[in-house]
C-alpha cells in the first residue's frame, strides 16, 4: 500500500514537488514564529526574582563632569543622594526606599565581561534594596555592615552566573572575577581588588518576564566609598493604594531637594506593561501575519487538491470499479498528501537544524528548539490534514459508472 | 497564418487598432475565466490582496518614518551627527552614543560652507501634574537654528529664537495635543507650563509631530540654555543630535571631509581616560542603517544601500511562500483550459502567443487583487493609526505608496504566471484537445 502511494506521489510528481515546495515554506514560516513563541513562554514561567507591586521608580538624571572634575565633585552628589534618600523615607506613604544604577524594567543595560570568558548585567543597589524589591536570598547572606571597610567587594550573584563561573560549585566566597582569568591588561594592574560573592539569588529578571536568562550581579553601593557614585535610580515601595497625588507631592520635595536634578516617577507596574509590549507587540504582528499566510497556504492546498481530484476521476473510477471500498480511495488520497507533506517538512527539519549550527537563533537553547519543530510539525501536518478532509470525500463520491464513461 | 494575438512576430507597422483588439479579446477572455470558477478566484484574490496589503503597510510605514514629510522638508540637503564613538587611548573602553553639546559646538557648528547647523537634545519623557492628575510628555531642548532647518506648522504663536536661547528665556514651544492637556481647547500663547520643575511661558503651538521622526519629534521644546546646570557645555559625548543644513546634496562629501579632519584636532579634557573620537554626519536612514548592522564599526562606510538591499530581500522573501501559492493553483488549473488551448493552438497560435495570454490573465487578476489589498490596506492604516501604538504617527497612502502597490502588483503577476503560463503553453494540441491528464 504504502509503496504504491508513493509510485502514485511520483508519477505526478512535478505538480507534487510544487506542493513539497509550499509545505517547505510554510513550515519555515510557522517554525520562526513558533520557535519565538516558545522561547517566550519558556522565558514567562522562569521565576521574576522580585515583587514589582506598589514599587515606584524614581529616575534620578545628575548632570555630571567628566574626568577630574566628576570625582573632585562626586562627595558632594553623594551626600545630596543621601539628603534625597532620607526625605524619601520620611513620608508615611513609602515603605522603604534604596538607590540603584538601575531598577527592574528600566531601560538599558550594565554589561559586564570582567573576565575572558563570561559576561553578565550588572547592577549597584543600596542595602535596602532587598526591602524594597522582596529579594529572597537562597544561600549566603545580603549586604550588610560586615562589608564596611572589607578588602573586598561584596557581589550577590543569581544562579545562572553561579553555574557559568563554577558550575555545581557552591559559589559563596569565591572570587566573581578570579585573578588568573581576567583579561591580560586587568591583571597585571595594582588596583585589583577581589570581587567577592557573598550571596546566591535564585534569579533577578531586571528585563521581566520575556527577557532572556543571562548571568546577573548586583554590586553593593554604600553611598560612602570613594568609587561609589550616585545611583542613577531610586526605587521606592509605597503603601499599597498610593495615587498620583502623592507623586506630585514627592516630586515637589525631591526638587526642593535637589534643584538641578531631574526627577521622573514612574510606578514599576506601569514600566513592566510598556517592557514586555515591546516583546508582545512584535510577536503579535508577526502571528497575524503567520496565521494569514497559513490561511492563505491551507485555501490554496484545499483548491490544489480538489483540482486533482476532479483530473483524476478516471484513476478513481476505475478503483472504484475493480473493487476499492470508499475508504480505500479516502486513504489513499490523504496518505499522498501525507507523504508530500513530510518530504516538505524534512526538508525543513534539516535546514532549520542547520541554524544551530550556523550560530543564527543562538538565543534558543536545544530544548526550546526541539520543541519548536515538534510543535511546528504538528502544526503543519495538521494544516495539511484539514485541507485534505474535503477533497478526499470528494473522491469517494466518484461514481464508477460516471468515471468510466468520461470520454 | 491565422495570427490572432502573436505578439512577438508580427512586423513593426502594426495597426494599432488590433493590438487595442486583442488585449480586449484577453480581458474578455480572463473575466470569463474568473467568473466560471469563482472558489478559485476568490483563493487567488485572497492570497494576491493579503500579500500586498501586508507589503504596502509594511512600505507606509518605512515612507512614514523616513521619507521628507513636513517639517522635514529640506531633508534632501541635511545631514546630522547622530551616533559617536569615543575610545580610551589603549582601546578597551568604548563609548557609544549621541554627542555631547560641547563637541557639536565647538567642532560642527563652526563648519564652513553649509547654510545652518542646529543643535538640539533627544527626546527625554518627563511627568507634569495639573489638578492632581499627571500628564506625561517629551521634552526636547533646541537651538534657535532648529526651527529655521525644520518648517513646522506653527498653529499659534512663532518659534523662540537664537536670542532666546542665548538668554536662557524659559519661553516653550508645544504641540496641539500638549495644549489641550493643559489648556483644553483655550490659545495656550502666553500662558505658562510647568515641565521638570520649571516653568515655561508658551510662546508658540505646533502641529503634532509623529514619534517616528525623531528629528523634530517632541511635545514640548524649549532653549537648551534651560537645562538647571551648565556641565553640558564641556561634554564631549552626550544627549544631543546635531544637524547640518548644506546647501545641496553635492556638498555632502565636503562636509563630510571637513568633519573627519576635525575630528583629531579635539581636546579631550583628560586624554589618558578618553582620547579618540570618531563618528560621520550622514543622513537619518544612513544613520539608522548604522545602527543595524553592528553599530558603529566603520565610519568610512556608510550601510544605507546595505539596508536597502535587506528591505528588498525580506520582501522578496516575503513573497516567496504566495508566490509558489499562486503557482501551485494556477498550474492545477491548467487542464481545465485544456480544449481551449487546443482551439487555438490547432488554429495556429504560437505558444509565445498563449504565453502573453496566460500572463496578461495573471496580471489582471493581481492588479484586481491589488485595488482589493490598497482599499484593506487603507483600513488597517487606519486602524493602526487610531491604535494610539506610535504617538501622533499618521499612517497613510500616498501616491509613493500607490505607485509602490501597483509595482508589486504587477511584479507578483509576472513571476507567479511565466512558469504556469509557459506549462500551459506546451500542452499537446491533440492531447489538449482530447482533454488528456498529464
Amino acid at each position: 500500500m504504502f509503496k504504491h502511494i508513493c509510485k502514485l506521489v511520483w508519477n505526478r510528481k512535478r505538480i507534487n514537488f510544487l506542493i513539497t515546495l509550499e509545505i517547505f515554506i510554510s513550515f519555515l514560516v510557522v517554525f520562526s514564529v513558533i520557535v519565538l513563541a516558545v522561547y517566550y513562554a519558556d522565558n514567562y514561567r522562569q521565576p521574576l526574582g522580585f515583587d514589582y507591586q506598589n514599587v515606584w521608580n524614581i529616575r534620578v538624571e545628575i548632570v555630571q563632569k567628566s574626568g577630574a572634575a566628576e570625582k573632585e565633585e562626586r562627595p558632594q552628589q553623594i551626600e545630596r543622594y543621601r539628603r534625597v534618600l532620607a526625605a524619601v523615607r520620611e513620608f508615611g506613604e513609602v515603605e522603604s526606599a534604596a538607590g540603584a544604577t538601575y531598577t527592574p524594567y528600566m531601560n538599558g543595560n550594565w554589561s559586564n565581561c570582567n573576565t575572558q570568558t563570561t559576561c553578565y548585567w550588572g547592577n549597584a543597589v543600596t542595602d535596602d534594596y532587598k526591602d524594597v524589591m522582596r529579594i529572597n536570598i537562597v544561600r549566603g547572606r545580603w549586604f550588610g555592615k560586615e562589608d564596611d571597610g572589607a578588602s573586598y567587594k561584596p557581589v550577590i550573584i543569581n544562579r545562572q552566573l553561579a553555574r557559568e563561573m563554577y558550575g555545581d560549585e557552591d559559589p559563596i566566597g569565591k572570587p566573581l572575577n578570579p585573578r588568573d582569568k581576567m583579561k591580560p591588561g586587568d591583571k597585571e594592574d595594582d588596583k585589583y581588588v577581589e570581587e567577592r560573592i557573598v550571596g546566591l539569588l535564585n534569579d533577578f529578571r531586571k528585563n521581566g518576564e520575556f527577557a532572556e536568562m543571562k548571568g546577573y550581579a548586583m554590586f553593593r553601593n554604600s553611598l560612602s566609598l570613594p568609587d561609589d557614585r550616585p545611583p542613577r535610580a531610586l526605587a521606592v515601595r509605597v503603601q499599597p493604594g498610593t495615587t498620583a497625588t502623592f507623586e506630585e507631592k514627592l516630586l515637589k520635595r525631591l526638587q526642593a531637594e535637589a534643584r538641578d536634578w531631574s526627577f521622573t516617577i514612574k510606578p514599576l507596574a506601569q514600566m513592566r506593561e510598556e517592557m514586555n509590549q515591546r516583546s508582545t507587540t512584535p510577536m503579535t504582528a508577526f502571528s497575524l501575519v503567520a496565521g494569514f499566510l497559513m490561511v492563505m497556504v491551507g485555501l490554496g492546498l484545499i483548491g490544489v487538491l480538489w483540482q486533482s481530484v476532479t483530473q483524476r476521476m478516471k484513476e478513481i473510477g476505475l478503483r472504484r470499479a475493480k473493487g476499492a471500498t470508499r475508504q480505500r480511495i479516502y486513504n489513499q488520497i490523504l496518505g499522498e498528501l501525507l507523504i508530500i507533506t513530510t518530504c516538505g517538512a524534512l526538508v525543513g527539519v534539516l535546514v532549520v537544524v542547520q541554524f544551530p549550527l550556523l550560530g543564527v537563533l543562538g538565543f534558543a537553547t536545544p530544548k526550546v528548539y526541539a520543541y519548536s519543530i515538534v510543535i511546528s510539525l504538528a502544526l503543519i501536518y495538521a494544516l495539511t490534514a484539514i485541507c485534505g478532509l474535503y477533497p478526499s470525500w470528494l473522491a469517494t463520491k466518484v461514481q464508477p459508472a460516471d468515471a468510466l464513461h468520461y470520454e | 497564418m491565422g495570427d490572432i494575438g502573436s505578439t512577438r512576430s508580427l512586423p513593426l507597422p502594426v495597426p494599432y487598432q488590433n493590438r487595442v483588439l486583442m488585449l480586449k479579446n484577453y480581458l474578455k477572455i480572463a473575466f470569463k475565466v474568473f467568473l466560471r470558477r469563482k472558489f478559485f478566484t476568490f483563493i487567488s484574490l485572497f492570497a494576491i490582496s493579503f500579500t500586498l496589503v501586508v507589503l504596502m503597510v509594511a512600505a507606509a510605514f518605512l515612507d512614514h518614518t523616513f521619507a521628507p514629510h513636513a517639517p522635514e522638508n529640506k531633508q534632501d540637503r541635511t545631514l546630522g551627527v547622530f551616533f559617536m564613538e569615543m575610545k580610551s587611548p589603549n582601546d578597551d573602553s568604548t563609548w557609544n552614543g549621541t554627542a555631547g553639546y560641547g563637541f557639536l559646538d565647538r567642532y560642527v557648528r563652526t563648519l564652513p560652507n553649509v547654510e545652518r547647523v542646529s543643535i538640539f537634545s533627544e527626546p527625554d519623557l518627563i511627568h507634569s501634574y495639573q489638578n492632581g492628575e499627571k500628564i506625561p510628555a517629551y521634552i526636547k531642548r533646541t537651538d534657535g537654528a532648529f526651527w529655521q532647518i525644520l518648517e513646522f506648522n506653527f498653529l499659534e504663536g512663532v518659534p523662540f529664537t537664537e536670542t532666546d536661547d542665548k538668554n536662557a528665556n524659559a519661553v516653550a514651544v508645544i504641540n496641539e495635543a500638549t495644549r489641550k492637556k493643559f489648556f483644553g481647547s483655550d490659545t495656550a500663547v502666553g500662558k505658562t507650563i510647568e515641565a521638570d520643575g520649571q516653568n515655561f511661558r508658551v510662546v508658540g503651538v505646533v502641529a503634532n509631530v509623529p514619534f517616528l521622526r525623531q528629528i523634530p519629534f517632541s511635545d514640548i521644546w524649549v532653549p537648551i540654555s534651560t537645562i538647571k546646570n551648565d556641565s553640558y557645555k564641556k561634554e564631549l559625548m552626550g544627549n544631543f543630535i546635531g544637524l547640518i543644513q548644506a546647501r545641496s546634496a553635492a556638498d555632502f562629501p565636503a562636509i563630510q571631509d571637513e568633519f573627519k579632519a576635525r575630528l583629531p584636532q579635539v581636546e579631550f579634557p583628560d586624554p589618558k581616560e578618553w582620547s579618540k573620537l570618531r563618528g560621520t554626519p550622514e543622513t537619518y536612514f544612513n544613520s539608522i542603517a548604522r545602527e543595524f548592522f553592528g553599530g558603529n564599526k566603520d565610519h568610512s562606510k556608510t550601510y544605507g544601500g546595505k539596508l536597502w538591499a535587506a528591505i528588498i530581500l525580506a520582501m522578496l522573501l516575503f513573497m516567496l511562500l504566495p508566490t509558489v501559492n499562486l503557482i501551485n493553483i494556477n498550474v492545477s488549473r491548467i487542464m481545465e483550459r485544456a480544449s481551449e488551448i487546443g482551439v487555438r493552438k490547432a488554429s495556429g497560435a504560437s505558444s509565445w502567443a498563449l504565453v502573453g495570454q496566460f500572463i496578461v490573465e495573471n496580471v489582471i487578476l493581481t492588479l484586481f487583487g491589488g485595488v482589493i489589498g490598497f482599499i484593506i490596506s487603507r483600513f488597517v492604516l487606519r486602524v493602526i493609526t487610531e491604535s494610539g501604538w506610535f504617538p501622533y504617527a499618521e499612517f497613510q497612502m500616498n501616491y509613493r505608496i500607490f505607485l509602490y502597490g501597483l509595482f508589486l502588483a504587477v511584479l507578483f503577476g509576472l513571476l507567479s504566471g511565466v512558469y504556469p503560463a509557459w506549462k500551459m503553453s506546451r500542452l499537446n494540441p491533440v492531447q489538449a484537445l482530447k482533454g488528456a491528464s498529464r
